[in-house]
């Protein structure tokens, strides 16, 4: 979740622009690291240490990590700790930007700190999924103490952020939450939670991103907005519905119900007037999510 | 019984998870799939091809799971009914337990789950 956040964490600090973002998204899966970049997460060089590497490296034929140990700047098991260690997505994310030219090394530097920083993080953390810590970036995120019931809405949009790696794909970025609408052009569907949290949930985009959405999510080739599509939205709300009422019976011993999804169909704005609406940013555009306050 | 036999009934609102389920059954060497699309269906379905297990989803239109494993019961009571749902909560596991299911299975359905289901049925004639 640490990777999501990350990318949430450059568009407010107007670091990177959403379409840099997108791009930057779109380009992770080719992107290999490099040892400056892990270099700077792990705090072992400075942004300017890695400038003067690449400077030299561009003028001599040896290897980064040689170089970085004839400077003093790393040990030699620093190196080697650096390129044994297993990628973390976060650091993916940061190294295309960097690549792409979106972050310089010392605006990356000072980025990684920042988000660290702000949320205390530590690589261990990170690498550990640590629950705690991704708890608070989600409180950060959402402001759940105006809500009527703060523990159930958190589950909820944790859950939904889980799910999303598990079913659809890890290359998204939760976008500021919203509490309206005003496109009209957007197609939904509908899953209503019955019981002591009742409340009405939504799965909604325009048609090219229900698409895309449906085509991750279903593993099939689907071009149109057809059955298929629409099941795909219905199923995937579905289950998550699904999986948050197991979670909230075996957990809070509240035991809630679901209605059968709508078919999909057009929302009108007053439809998610008083809503939590999360978006969240995919390579192929924005789906959203709502449910009612 | 020969897998190639068994005649297996999926009854769910959702086409993908019709389509998922029924792909996989199909691919275990079952040729024999019936579909349903909610509970009225499935009654309806049960009882004129009396298929030997039945899929069954819970949170679906007109009649749900529960009330469409009832009311098979009420026509077969040896029917081998599955509940395949992603609502695995105490009280519907209680109720699916309660009203005659023979197994739960939770959703994302695990293939291999489905797989020991229908070996075991295949050996043993139940699950």
């Amino acid at each position: 979740m640490f990777t999501q956040f990350f990318g949430n964490f450059l568009l407010n600090e107007k670091l990177v622009t959403p379409e840099q973002l997108v791009d930057a998204l779109q380009q992770k899966k080719e992107t290999r690291m490099k040892l400056g970049v892990l270099a700077i997460n792990a705090g072992y060089m400075t942004a300017s240490q890695v400038e003067r590497v690449h400077e030299l490296q561009s003028k001599m034929d040896k290897r980064i990590g040689d170089i970085a140990v004839e400077l003093g700047y790393m040990t030699e098991d620093q190196v080697m700790e650096l390129l044994h260690a297993q990628p973390l997505g976060y650091l993916l994310l940061g190294q295309t930007m960097v690549d792409k030219g979106y972050l310089d090394n010392a605006q990356f530097e000072n980025a990684i700190n920042a988000y660290k920083e702000k949320y205390s993080l530590t690589d261990e953390d990170i690498a550990n999924n640590e629950d705690s810590k991704v708890e608070s970036l989600i409180t950060s995120l959402v402001d759940f103490s105006k809500t009527s019931h703060p523990a159930l809405y958190e589950q909820f949009v944790s859950l939904l952020m889980n799910n999303l790696v598990r079913f659809v794909g890890d290359d998204f970025t939760p976008l500021e939450p919203e509490y309206e609408i005003k496109s009209t052009s957007f197609k939904s569907t509908m899953q209503g939670i019955k019981g002591e949290f009742e409340k009405e949930t939504r799965i909604f985009a325009d048609e090219a991103e229900l698409i895309q959405f449906a085509c991750r999510y279903s593993g099939e080739d689907i071009t149109e907005l057809d059955e298929y599509a629409e099941a795909s939205g219905q199923d995937f709300i579905n289950l998550h519905n699904g999986l948050f009422t197991v979670n909230v019976s075996n957990e809070e011993q509240i035991e809630l119900q679901l209605t059968p999804p709508t078919p999909l169909a057009e929302l009108t704005p007053n439809e998610v007037s008083n809503c939590l609406i999360l978006p969240f940013q995919f390579p192929f555009g924005t789906i959203r999510f709502s449910i009612s306050l | 019984m020969d897998i190639k036999d068994l005649k297996v009934l999926v009854c769910d609102d959702s086409i993908l998870s019709r389509k998922k389920l029924k792909d996989c059954i199909i691919s275990l060497g079952c040729a024999n799939v019936l579909e349903a699309a909610d509970g009225e269906e499935a009654i309806a379905q049960y009882d004129s091809n009396r298929p030997n297990i039945v899929f069954m989803d819970i949170v679906m239109p007109k009649k749900d799971g529960i009330e469409a494993l009832k009311g098979i019961l009420e026509i077969d009571p040896k029917a081998t009914i599955i509940m395949a749902s992603s609502v695995g909560t105490q009280s519907y596991l209680k109720d699916a337990i309660k009203a005659g299911a023979s197994d739960f299975l939770q959703k994302p359905i695990d293939n291999k789950q489905v797989k020991k289901f229908i070996d075991s049925f295949c050996s043993k004639g139940g699950v």
